[in-house]
C-alpha cells in the first residue's frame, strides 16, 4: 500500500507491481496534482549539486543513468507518450571570479560522468545565440536533459492502471490506524484499507501522514513559483541554469523558468512578487524577454528536509511495516527511477549499497539516552 | 558586556555566519537566528547585485538586522577582487569587504601577495577590510599595518572540517595582534569553537560546518554555546597543566584526628 500519488508515489507502485506485489495507492487529491506536475522536469544532477558528489548527487546521478531505460518502460506501459529530451545544459557565470568555482565543479563531475566544460565567446554563443552580453562564461554539461513533468506523471499513473495497480484517489485525508501486527489505515470520505507494508510518498505532507507513529519526520513544504513564455517567440536549445534561477524550452511551445523558494506554509498562491522577480531576473538572462510577458504561472510545494536529503527506508521495531520515500525537494521527477528500484528493494528485504543509509528517515531521532 | 569593534561598529555576538550551502531558505533563516550572528557572509558573484532584495538568498534576510561582509570569493588577483568589492559597495550593501584570493581550485588557499595588495587598495578606498589569510603570523602583522580592520587566518582548508591544524601559530597571531582576529575557515565542529576562543581570537567565521550538519539549527546553536563557552574560559584563565596529580581536597582533609 502507497500513500501518495505523486511522481515518487507511483514509480514505487509500478516498479513494485512490475516485480510481482500487489500494490494500492491512496491519494488525497488527484494523482500528480501538487509539486509533481509543477515541476520543470530538469534532470539535472550536475546543476543541482554544484559543490561535491555526495550520497545526494551519487542518487541523482545513478536516477539520470536510470532514465533511458525507465521512460522507455513508463511509455511501454502505459501506451502514451511524454517529451523526454536531451538538450544538455548550460550553467551561465556573469563574473571572471566565478570561473574559479566552475573549475572546481568540473573537476569532481568529470570524474562521474560529466564530458562538461567551460565555454565562453563564439563558441557559448553559438550554443544559445539569444543569450546576454553580459554573460561571461558558461559550464556546458551535455548529459544533462528534461522531461516534461505534468505529461510524464499521467503517462506513470496509466502506466501503474495497466499494470494492475489499484489507484484510490479523492479520498481526502489518509490516516494510519494501526502499523503493528498489519498496517490499516482510514480516509476522510470514510473508506478503510489494509495492507502488511506500507510506503508513505506524500512529499510536503509526509509529516502529517506521519505525525501518529510519535517520531519526528523533518520535511515541510518550500513553495516554488514558475512562469512560462512562449517558446516561439524565443527559442532557446538548453536548459539555462544560473545563481538565480533557470530556464527551459519544452516541445509545446512554452519556455518555462523558475523558480522561487518562499516559505509560504501550505500556500500555493502566485504571488506579483514572486513572478515579478523571475521576470527581472530572466531579462539579464535573455535580453529580449524583457518584452514578453508569461502566458502561465502557477506554484507548487517542494517537499524540503532539514539537511536536504530526502527521507528513503524502513523504520525500526514496532513501526517496520513502514517504509518512508519523501522529501525530495527539487528533485523529485529526476529521483523517481532510483528512488522506486531503491524502495522497491527495501520492500523486498534486500541489501542496500551503504550510501544509502544517508537516507535513513530515522536519522533525525535522538535515541532519548 | 563582553563587546568588540570593527571599525566603528560594536559587535555583541563573536559569530560571523556564512550564508551558502543552507538545503533550503527555511533552514537557513532559522539557523541564522539561532547562532545570534550579526555580521553575515556571501560571495559577491553570486549575488544579483542589481536587484538584491531579489536576490535568492538576500531575499530571505531582513538586511537592517545584520552587517553585511561581502566576500571577494573566485577572485584570483587583487585587481578582480578589487573590482568586485567596488561592485559590492556600489550596490549599497556594505563598505565591509572580506578580501578571499585563491589561486588553486582545489585547496582555494588565499594567495598572500595578491592578498595583500587588494588589502592596500582597499583601505586607501575607504573600505573595512577583513582579508582572509593563511595561519602565518607575519603575514597578518602584514595585513594588519596595511589597515586591515581584522585578520582572518584560516584554520584549515575551506570547508573541509579539519579543526585548527596549526594553534602554535594561531595563539603567535593573538599575541602579536592590535586588530580582532577572526578564525576563518576549515573549523568542522563545535570542539574546535571552543579551543579558537580558549586561543583568545575575538571571532570565528563559518559556513560549511553548520550548513552541511544533520541538523544546520542545533548546529547553530551548538556553535554559538561554544564560542561563549571558549570566550570564557579564555578570560577566565585555565590551569597550567602539570605532569603529576594533586588532589582537590588535598591530603591534610583525609587524615582523621
Amino acid at each position: 500500500m502507497v500513500i501518495g500519488g505523486g511522481v515518487i508515489g507511483l514509480s514505487c507502485a509500478l516498479e513494485l507491481r512490475q516485480r510481482g506485489y500487489e500494490v494500492t495507492v491512496l491519494e488525497r487529491n488527484e494523482c500528480g496534482g501538487q509539486a509533481s506536475g509543477a515541476a520543470a522536469g530538469m534532470l539535472a544532477p550536475y546543476s543541482e549539486n554544484v559543490e561535491s558528489p555526495d550520497e545526494f548527487f551519487q542518487l541523482c546521478l545513478q536516477s539520470l543513468q536510470l532514465y533511458p531505460h525507465w521512460q522507455e518502460e513508463v511509455k511501454r506501459i502505459s501506451q502514451m507518450s511524454f517529451e523526454y529530451t536531451s538538450s544538455g545544459s548550460l550553467y551561465v557565470v556573469y563574473h571572471e571570479a566565478d570561473l574559479l568555482a566552475l573549475e572546481g565543479r568540473l573537476h569532481w563531475q568529470r570524474q562521474y560522468g560529466s564530458t562538461g566544460a567551460i565555454i565562453d565567446g563564439e563558441e557559448l554563443f553559438r550554443l544559445e545565440p539569444l543569450l546576454s552580453p553580459e554573460v561571461r562564461a558558461a559550464l556546458y554539461t551535455p548529459e544533462e536533459s528534461h522531461l516534461y513533468a505534468p505529461d510524464y506523471v499521467r503517462a506513470l499513473e496509466q502506466a501503474c492502471r495497466n499494470a494492475g495497480v489499484h489507484i484510490y484517489d479523492r479520498l481526502g485525508q489518509v490516516d494510519l490506524l494501526q502499523w503493528d501486527s498489519e498496517v490499516k489505515v482510514s480516509t476522510e470520505n470514510g473508506q478503510h484499507f489494509q495492507s502488511d507494508q506500507l510506503l508513505i510518498c506524500s512529499g510536503a505532507w509526509a509529516q502529517q501522514t506521519t505525525e501518529v507513529l510519535g517520531l519526528a519526520f523533518p520535511i515541510y513544504p518550500i513553495r516554488g513559483q514558475i512562469c512560462a513564455y512562449d517558446r516561439k517567440a524565443h527559442p532557446i536549445q538548453h536548459m539555462v541554469f544560473s545563481s538565480q534561477g533557470y530556464l527551459v524550452g519544452k516541445e509545446n511551445g512554452s519556455l518555462v523558468c523558475g523558480a522561487s523558494e518562499d516559505i509560504a506554509g501550505f500556500s500555493t498562491e502566485v504571488t506579483e512578487r514572486g513572478i515579478e522577480r523571475l521576470k527581472r531576473w530572466n531579462k539579464k538572462v535573455f535580453p529580449k524577454l524583457d518584452d514578453m510577458q508569461p502566458f502561465h504561472r502557477w506554484a507548487g510545494l517542494r517537499p524540503s528536509t532539514q539537511d536536504g536529503m530526502p527521507l528513503i527506508g524502513r523504520l525500526s521495531g514496532e513501526r517496520s511495516r513502514i517504509i518512508l520515500a519523501a522529501g525530495h525537494y527539487r528533485n523529485g521527477i529526476l529521483l523517481s527511477p532510483a528512488t522506486a528500484k531503491l524502495a522497491a528493494d527495501i520492500v523486498e528485504k534486500k541489501d542496500i549499497a551503504a550510501y544509502n543509509l544517508a537516507f535513513s528517515p530515522e536519522r533525525f531521532v535522538g535515541l532519548g539516552l | 558586556m563582553d563587546t568588540w569593534k570593527i571599525g566603528n561598529r560594536t559587535l555583541h555576538s563573536r559569530f560571523f555566519i556564512g550564508t551558502g550551502l543552507f538545503p533550503n531558505p527555511y533552514v537557513q533563516q532559522e539557523a541564522i537566528r539561532a547562532s545570534g550572528a550579526e555580521v553575515l557572509t556571501f560571495a559577491i558573484r553570486r549575488i544579483n547585485l542589481e536587484q538584491t532584495e531579489d536576490d535568492s538568498i538576500l531575499q530571505h534576510i531582513e538586511p537592517e538586522q545584520f552587517q553585511f561582509l561581502p566576500n571577494t570569493s573566485g577572485a584570483r588577483t587583487a585587481e578582480e577582487a578589487v573590482r568586485i568589492a567596488r561592485l559590492a559597495r556600489a550596490s549599497g550593501l556594505s563598505d565591509w569587504i572580506k578580501v578571499e584570493i585563491s589561486a588553486n581550485e582545489r585547496t582555494l588557499l588565499p594567495d598572500a601577495l595578491e592578498t595583500l595588495k587588494a588589502t592596500e587598495i582597499l583601505v586607501k578606498e575607504g573600505f573595512t577590510v577583513l582579508p582572509y589569510i593563511s595561519d602565518d603570523p607575519i603575514m597578518c602583522k602584514r595585513l594588519e599595518e596595511a589597515g586591515a580592520a581584522a585578520v582572518m587566518p584560516g584554520a584549515s582548508p575551506i570547508g573541509t572540517g579539519l579543526g585548527i591544524l596549526n594553534p602554535y601559530h594561531l595563539g603567535l597571531i593573538v599575541e602579536e595582534a592590535k586588530v580582532p582576529v577572526i578564525v576563518d575557515a576549515g573549523l568542522g565542529t563545535a570542539s574546535d569553537v571552543v579551543q579558537a576562543m580558549e586561543l583568545g581570537v575575538s571571532g570565528v567565521l563559518m559556513n560549511t560546518p553548520v550548513a552541511k550538519a544533520r541538523d544546520p539549527i542545533k548546529m547553530a546553536q551548538a556553535m554559538r554555546v561554544a564560542i561563549e563557552a571558549g570566550r570564557l574560559a579564555y578570560l577566565a584563565g585555565r590551569i597550567p597543566k602539570k605532569k603529576y596529580a594533586s588532589a582537590s581536597s588535598g591530603l591534610e582533609a583525609f587524615k582523621l584526628s
